[in-house]
């Protein structure tokens, strides 16, 4: 999420992705706490539901972000959800997604996505939850975060291929904290929100998950 | 002697304007500005005097520290972009304005500044600055510029505050109330921050999307309350630099990152307390990143 940097800025935020958006999270279950956000492009529907279940349409989007989590992340929680609809067309991520500060890391485990398949500098594999997932990092430079502009590295783990949608599935996130550790890939002490989330980037599309 | 009455007095004492720099800050002149008021020029450049001491906040990260500061003057404001312009030509602000402070610099670009205001007012420059080769002090990796920059610690001119100067002033000096934010425990009464600096007030938790789209921005330099010095914005609006390497120490010689302090409008509030330690490159920029100048007494 790139914010309408001068011409300076602009050469050096290249590294834009979909970071920070509309997301729901508690302090202990996934169900009650709601924003609704879109960078003005295109149409976003978003409904906040019961019982950790968030659905979105977009249509011919800008960037957005929607989710529902927790206040306080977790490296041992284990996130649970069922995305009974997963329908991209173009760009978009379905993907455990958060932050810590000291050190300031956005970290993503992505399940599935649309065209695109995120990726960055290879740091190895990890097996979890019945699938292998590629560990990338990339570095966000002078970009916005909690901390104020700051420049901050992203640990991803994509999955090598797209999970299968429709039933109870499981990301064991300690699986990926415990290999971004093999890899010298250290998450901060202080956590910050963490979601299940549904991210579209110039796309349209309809997801409707529950987060447990 | 009451406690109202020794503070007017102190205060009185502390604010000491140099006269000369209001001068030549408000004689020149720019292309690029706007008409101002006397107000206005009058709020460029002013320095205020800080007695020196010990640490009286209990909110310092340097209470209890025998740390003695001597006397030193400090800017009453954050540097402007027409303080900006009239020394370096170019303004790299992303959000204009001339009685805005000027952001999107860089620490690197900070010293410069200092020394080319010193050059332009007589002063010695306080800094050195050798471009030849790269800083072996400096480990950041995404830092590409790594100046070696010396300090001239006689010398009159212009500089950045220490840390430790930073937040001695910003916690009121002698005259400290042991505020959490520069001048207040209220966070909007004394600061620009991300809940206050958009066009609606803002609530819940610090979304990046949610201020982006609020359209939050630097302020005027001035608008709030001043602290116990009559030093203003030293919480929020924008961050500023110091001269400290980042590091588990108050006092690094090395380091990746250099300190900034009291935190902007785009940060979490919790960085516009005046404990809270900013870090960020030397060579990072954004536009909620500038500073305000000291001068040695």
């Amino acid at each position: 999420m790139m914010m309408k940097w001068s011409k300076k800025a602009v050469m050096t935020v290249l590294a834009a992705t979909m970071s920070m958006g509309m997301f729901a999270a508690t302090s202990s279950a996934a169900t009650d706490y709601w924003q609704n956000w879109t960078d003005g492009g295109g149409t976003v529907n978003a409904t906040n539901g019961s019982g950790g279940n968030y659905s979105v349409n977009w249509k011919n989007t800008g960037n957005f972000v929607v989710g529902k989590g927790w206040n306080t992340g977790s490296p041992n929680r284990t996130i649970n959800y069922n995305a009974g609809v997963w329908a991209p067309s173009g760009n978009g991520y379905l993907t455990l997604y958060g932050w810590t500060r000291n050190s300031l890391i956005e970290y993503y485990v992505v399940d599935s996505w649309g065209t695109y398949r995120p990726t960055g500098s290879y740091k190895g594999t990890v097996s979890s939850d019945g699938g292998t997932y590629d560990i990338y990092t990339t570095t966000r430079t002078n970009a916005p975060s909690i901390d104020g502009t700051a420049t901050f590295t992203q640990f991803w783990s994509v999955r090598q291929s797209k999970r299968p949608t429709g039933s109870n599935v499981s990301i064991t996130f300690s699986n990926h904290v415990n290999a971004w550790k093999s890899k010298g890939m250290n998450l901060g002490s202080n956590w910050s929100y963490q979601v299940l989330a549904t991210e579209g980037y110039q796309s349209s599309g309809s997801s409707n998950v529950t987060v447990w | 002697m009451g406690d109202i009455a020794m503070r007017r007095l102190s205060v009185c004492a502390a604010i000491v304007v140099l006269a000369a720099i209001v001068s030549a800050c408000s004689q020149a002149s720019s292309a690029n500005t706007s008409p101002k008021s006397d107000t206005d020029q009058a709020k460029a450049g002013q320095l205020v005097l800080v007695k020196g001491g010990t640490f009286k906040s209990t909110k310092s990260n340097f209470y209890g520290n025998s740390i003695t500061l001597p006397d030193f003057y400090i800017g009453q404001y954050e540097v402007t972009q027409r303080e900006w312009i009239e020394v370096m030509g170019t303004n790299p602000s992303q959000f204009k304005g001339n009685d805005r402070p000027v952001e999107m610099v860089s620490w690197y670009d900070a010293v410069e500044y200092c020394n080319k205001r010193s050059m332009k007012e007589g002063l010695t420059p306080y800094y050195t600055v050798d471009k030849s080769k790269q800083d072996p002090d400096n480990k950041s990796e995404y830092d590409t510029v790594k100046w070696i920059v010396t300090i001239n610690a006689d010398a009159n001119g212009y500089r950045l505050p220490t840390e430790a100067e930073w937040e001695y002033a910003a916690s009121g000096g002698q005259l400290s109330h042991s505020y959490t934010y520069s001048g207040s425990n209220a966070p909007d009464e004394v600061s620009w921050n991300w809940r206050n600096a958009g066009k609606k007030y803002l609530s819940g938790d610090w979304n990046w999307p949610i201020i982006e789209s609020n359209l939050n921005t630097t302020k005027n330099i001035g608008g709030k309350k001043p602290n116990e010095l009559g030093l203003y914005d030293m919480s929020g609006n924008i961050r500023e630099w110091s001269w400290n390497w980042y590091g588990d120490g108050l006092d690094n010689s090395s380091g990746a990152l250099r300190v900034v302090k009291g935190g902007g409008w785009l940060g979490d509030v919790v960085s516009n307390e005046v404990s809270y330690r900013g870090k960020f490159e030397a060579s990072g920029f954004g536009p909620d990143q500038g500073f305000r100048v000291c001068r040695n007494v």
